[in-house]
């Protein structure tokens, strides 16, 4: 599927990026590539340090070192609100919505729309019926038609999790970085959200798409990173990559059970 | 925010989420929408059956004297607990308000009543006071990580000790009739401070529902983590929430020393335990992400009321604090067994 692509310019990379927890070294002199209308698959074993490298990429950490470069330039200690502004959208593995807050305000979070006078704008009032409005608008267009005034708490977990992905969809227009997008959905949703990510793509998103689930990587990506034990280890074109290999890079060694090939 | 135009979604596929249908379901999503309002008119129901047992028990309960009286003795405390709600939906807590009035009635008496400056000075003073206290309160749980539950404790003592200090250890008195209009002012026999303290309760009512600052509140409270993957500062939020919550702290400062018609480090001191039971009993959730100001206010006036009615029934006032905690007590263990409840349905 990436034949079609045209895949463009490098608007992320990211150089030399390391990040310790105390004694634990989550991230070691890590480089990455994200390039227009590209999708890149991030994989790695529990612990390999994804999670740790999209929240530097998205400005909620701050790597120890390392320099993260946005359509080449350096705006020096990234933070969340500056990454949104830019364009670059991400859903994280533990969803980031407020669960007592409504669809709409989880959708909206910190980017509210205000009355358009003066005085309204200086309180930062809330258009709430027009966010109402266009919440509903954007998630219907995306095939999820939810009532919008219902708190997430009141969702499902796949209902949630298309909220999280969804929310991103809508906002990214410049980046999207996916941390396992399908874990709580069901087939015929994580089959939605690949498609999802392959017409980001083809809208010149450049996309970081992570996931365990060799089958959805190797579907939907044009290229793979691998990670281990918070190093890069692979990079590889996902045309010419095989499951084999790729599970080979994630663990280092070969894992064969009675001679047959482990990897999904 | 360059830009709050998203831009158009990639096409729809066919409609995949599942949509919720059936009676239980259709039930469920009506009470989890409007939980709130049926909290609040539990709270409501509860103020009728007080009101309507003290007017059998007494015949000057439910009078228009004694009803402007109970709005009056709300008046401060409930000024006090429309800040304490807003910091609690943050997740965080203020335990130093009561002092804080203190603080605030003494910093207006010295400027006012020792030192001749106008009144406007001292109430600005005043003010400036309260709302540095809680700026040092909010620094200190944003920047150095310590639990609002400790530094507001720790304000508790130091402006508490601030305002003895202020005061000699003395009540300083004798603000003079123009600052008594205060906390004493009555239009056609309404107190005006109950005035003060509806405008404060309906600014912080529109602050936590319409502006940006009040979802922002709300989000921080709900889910602080979420809310910082969106850029928001919760250390940052739960920092204005406290210096609000100095403010009401600082105005119900002055009313009450208005009426007291002097400052000391020991007025007010009374008062958080009510504050805290009012909002407990308005439904904000001590967890945070939850809870709305009117809640709050009809709190406030159930305790008054029973404080009101104790009296008019000859009950010692030692009583009225043990049944003030004993209203904490039972606000939140109904609040466990609607959640217990809720969570059975779903």
């Amino acid at each position: 599927m990436s034949e079609q692509t045209q895949i463009g310019d490098v608007v992320l990379e990211a150089r030399g990026i390391s990040k310790a927890y105390g004694a634990v070294q989550a991230l070691d002199n890590v480089d990455i590539e994200l390039r227009r209308g590209e999708v890149l698959g991030l994989v790695g074993d529990n612990g390999a340090g994804k999670t740790t490298l999209v929240k530097c990429l998205s400005g909620v950490f701050r790597p120890d070192s390392g320099t993260i470069l946005i359509d080449g330039n350096d705006y020096g200690d990234l933070t969340a609100e500056f990454a949104r502004s830019l364009g670059i959208e991400t859903v994280y593995q533990n969803l980031s919505l407020v669960d007592t807050l409504d669809v709409m305000q989880n959708f909206f979070l910190n980017r509210e729309l205000f009355y358009n006078n003066p005085p309204a704008r200086a309180l930062r009032w809330l258009n709430r019926r027009r966010m109402y409005k266009v919440t509903e608008e954007h998630l219907r267009a995306l095939g999820l038609p939810v009532d919008a005034r219902r708190p997430v708490s009141a969702l499902s977990g796949g209902q949630r999790q298309m909220i999280a992905v969804g929310r991103a969809i809508t906002w990214g227009r410049h980046i999207v970085m996916l941390d396992e997008p399908a874990a709580a959905l069901g087939v015929r949703q994580s089959i939605q959200v690949l498609r999802f990510v392959r017409t980001m793509a083809e809208r010149g998103v450049a996309v970081l798409f992570i996931s365990h689930n060799m089958q959805h990587v190797l579907q939907v990506t044009d290229r793979i990173v691998v990670l281990r034990h918070g190093a890069h280890v692979g990079n590889l074109r996902t045309a010419d990559a095989t499951a084999q290999q790729i599970v080979t890079l994630i663990t280092g060694s070969e894992l064969v059970i009675a001679g047959q090939d482990f990897a999904v | 925010m360059t830009d709050t135009t998203p831009q158009t979604p990639p096409s729809a596929g066919p409609a995949l989420t599942e949509r919720p249908e059936g009676v239980l379901n259709l039930l469920r999503a009506g009470l989890n929408r409007a939980s709130g309002s049926v909290r609040a008119l539990g709270t409501l129901a509860a103020l009728g059956l007080i009101w309507l047992y003290f007017s059998l028990e007494s015949q000057y309960f439910f009078t228009t004297a004694n009803i402007w009286n109970i709005l009056l003795q709300s008046a401060n405390v409930g000024i006090i607990a429309a800040g304490l709600t807003v910091v609690m939906i943050a997740a965080e807590i203020d335990l130093s308000i009561g002092s804080l009035e203190a603080l605030s009635g003494s910093v207006a008496a010295v400027v006012i009543i020792q030192h001749g400056y106008s009144i406007w000075l001292g109430i600005a003073a005043a003010l400036g006071a309260t709302v540095l206290a809680g700026m040092v309160s909010g620094l200190i749980t944003w920047k150095l990580k310590v639990v609002s539950f400790i530094s507001t404790l720790a304000m508790l003592g130091i402006a508490q000790g601030v305002a003895f200090l202020l005061t000699n250890g003395h009540a300083i008195a004798g603000f003079g009739s123009t600052y008594a209009q205060i906390g004493t002012s009555t239009i056609d026999g309404f107190p005006g401070a109950v005035i003060i303290a509806a405008g404060a309760f309906l600014v912080l009512h529109l602050m936590l529902t319409r502006t940006k600052l009040g979802l922002q509140i709300y989000a921080v409270g709900g889910n602080a983590e979420a809310a910082a993957y969106a850029g928001i500062n919760p250390g940052r939020v739960k920092l204005i929430a406290l210096m609000i919550s100095g403010f009401t702290g600082g105005i119900a400062g002055l009313i009450l020393s208005s009426r007291l018609d002097a400052g000391n480090g020991l007025f007010g001191a009374g008062d958080l335990l009510q504050a805290v039971a009012a909002v407990v009993i308005g439904g904000t959730s001590l967890f945070g992400g939850v809870g709305n100001v009117i809640g709050t206010a009809i709190g406030v006036v159930i305790i008054a009321s029973i404080n009101d009615g104790l009296i008019l029934m000859n009950v010692p006032d030692f009583w009225q604090q043990i049944v003030v905690g004993v209203l904490i007590i039972a606000a939140m263990v109904v609040d466990q067994l609607a959640k217990a409840a809720r969570l059975t349905v779903r």
